[in-house]
């Protein structure tokens, strides 16, 4: 007797997928609409036989993904980005309190770890503790409720209030998709760490991060840049000893540097930008230039490109990284046309997109976002379709289907 | 009021800026700084965008001067190093401040981001 099983199209977009197992070797695609109830037993009589019915939403179990980086370094933008990928634009919990860090799309939840301080900013002033410090973080506190949302329950999320500097009542958290934790620790904890499907770590160098935080600040009333500077160097000593090093237990790491296409250049404005990318990582599969597994220098502009100055350089090729194999991608340089992107695109390899075009289309759909025509942007958005693939085939998965993640 | 316009590309804004000498990069755990960027050596700082509400403006600036006293003895200790801390936090919550007042300030703008294709969000060439 053929047993087969149905399921739907694993997609974001599909709120539940269906198992149905039976005897009469019939095949179906089905998508259930319920509402309060996650259970409908005998969906499908009228094809006759035995049959049981498993109605498993994938908003049950979400798939977990970390990303951790220091204050000021992206990981707004980069969530930007990633929840763009998904679908949906993300917005604060509705009605809630107006400072809270959470963002919410119709796919994906993001938290702020900062929510998880276990002394506020008095207690840390008291105490001569920075944020950075674990001694500041409740990770008991954090595992548990990552781990319960894992498991498909609702927590009740303590808020930290950036403005006040205290702990604001919490909000309730129910079980999406993807849930995001970003902050300065979410592999820090090996409990928490332990419960990502997926990890990313931005590694802005020095250089940078200064050039960025003046950016930022400098129009701020009361900075200049010795206060700019002080900041980043009385931050260093914690930065170094808690959030630096669990940079090698990301399964991606975008490092950003200064350009080298500039002799001397330390204007931070042109950068170099490397998407370090773990192997053997479950269903990851790191992007190519060309010819896997091979060292490569490709200086895209020349007769059938031409590019504006300083013109733009790839590298790719295996390396370690921590003790770990890593495939390195790097662009060092910027986009000035629309041609140049597309060009690049069309030589790049495994980027799990679903049409031909599509890591320009999000590209030029955020081109007012921070590092839309570098390699910031360019690997956030290509570390953003690598989740989708990744959720689609852990969902694809536990429905007991073999993955087909579409590949361009 | 604060983020008035303010050009790093200007060189005379900086031109007393405290440059650190270029061997104190080899000293270990120091944070080095480009030369060119202390001297203002050509950052585009957009300033464009909208003012940081006062309540967080305030809150910043106190914030700078509390870590400069704080530090002002010896710059070692925790509590500089919180204080310096508590200037980042609130600097980014500035920043985002910013960011959200940006998104919000034209209605229509965030209703195409999402309706590109709806009647009053299309642009024509001719």
């Amino acid at each position: 007797m053929a047993i087969c099983s149905a399921h739907t199209t694993t997609s974001l977009y599909s709120p539940c997928t269906t198992t149905v197992s039976h005897s009469s070797g019939f095949r179906q695609k089905q998508v259930i609409f319920f509402t309060s109830s996650s259970r409908r037993s005998g969906g499908g009589r009228r094809h006759g036989g035995a049959r049981t019915f498993h109605v498993s939403c994938s908003v049950d179990k979400p798939v977990v993904i970390g990303l951790a980086a220091d204050s000021g370094c992206g990981k707004s933008t980069f969530m930007r980005r990633l929840t763009s990928v998904f679908g949906g634009a993300a917005e604060p919990p509705k009605g809630g309190n107006p400072d809270s860090n959470t963002l919410i799309s119709d796919t994906t939840t993001v938290i702020c770890l900062d929510d998880y301080h276990s002394l506020d900013r008095n207690g840390r002033k008291e105490k001569g503790v920075t944020a950075l410090d674990p001694r500041a973080n409740n990770f008991d506190l954090m595992y548990e409720q990552v781990k319960a949302i894992k498991e498909g329950q609702a927590v009740e999320k303590p808020i930290y209030n950036h403005v006040t500097g205290l702990l604001d009542p919490p909000e309730l958290i129910t079980p999406p998709k993807i849930f995001v934790i970003e902050g300065l620790h979410p592999m820090f904890d090996e409990r928490v760490r332990d419960l990502l499907d997926f990890s990313i770590y931005l590694d802005i160098s020095d250089e940078v991060k200064f050039a960025w935080k003046i950016q930022r600040d400098m129009a701020e009333r009361g900075h200049s840049l010795e206060s700019i500077k002080a900041s980043i160097e009385a931050r260093k000593p914690d930065f170094d000893a808690y959030i630096d090093p669990q940079k090698q237990y990301a399964d991606a790491v975008i490092e950003v540097l200064p350009t080298q296409l500039i002799p001397d250049d330390n204007e931070g404005k042109v950068l170099r930008v490397k998407l370090i990318m773990k192997e053997g990582v479950k269903h990851f599969d790191p992007v190519y230039l060309f010819d896997e597994g091979s060292s490569i220098t490709w200086v895209p502009c020349g007769r059938k490109l031409t590019c504006s100055y300083p013109g733009i350089k790839f590298a790719y090729g295996p390396d370690t990284y921590f003790g770990n194999e890593v495939s390195v991608l790097e662009m060092d340089g910027q986009f000035d046309r629309l041609d140049e992107l597309i060009y690049v695109e069309s030589h790049l390899s495994n980027l799990s997109t679903k049409f031909y075009g599509e890591v320009t289309q999000q590209m030029l759909k955020h081109a007012d976002f921070p590092g839309s025509n570098n390699g910031t942007g360019l690997f956030q958005t290509m570390i953003g379709l690598k989740i989708r693939d990744l959720y689609e085939q852990i969902v694809a998965e536990r429905a007991g289907a073999p993955a087909e993640a579409a590949k361009v | 009021m604060a983020s008035t316009v303010a050009s790093l590309s200007t060189p005379a804004n900086f031109a007393a800026a405290d440059v650190l000498p270029r061997r104190k990069a080899a000293v270990a755990g120091r944070v080095w700084f480009p030369l060119a960027a202390l001297r203002g050596g050509g950052f585009a700082v957009r300033s464009t965008g909208p003012a940081t509400p006062p309540g967080i403006s305030d809150k910043v600036s106190d914030s700078i001067k509390k870590a400069e006293e704080t530090c002002a003895d010896e710059n070692v200790s925790g509590e500089c190093a919180a204080a310096w801390d508590e200037v980042e936090e609130l600097s980014a919550a500035a920043s985002h401040a910013r960011d959200k007042l940006k998104e919000n300030a034209d209605p229509l703008e965030s209703y195409c981001k999402d309706k590109p294709e709806a009647a009053e969000c299309r642009t024509y060439d001719n």
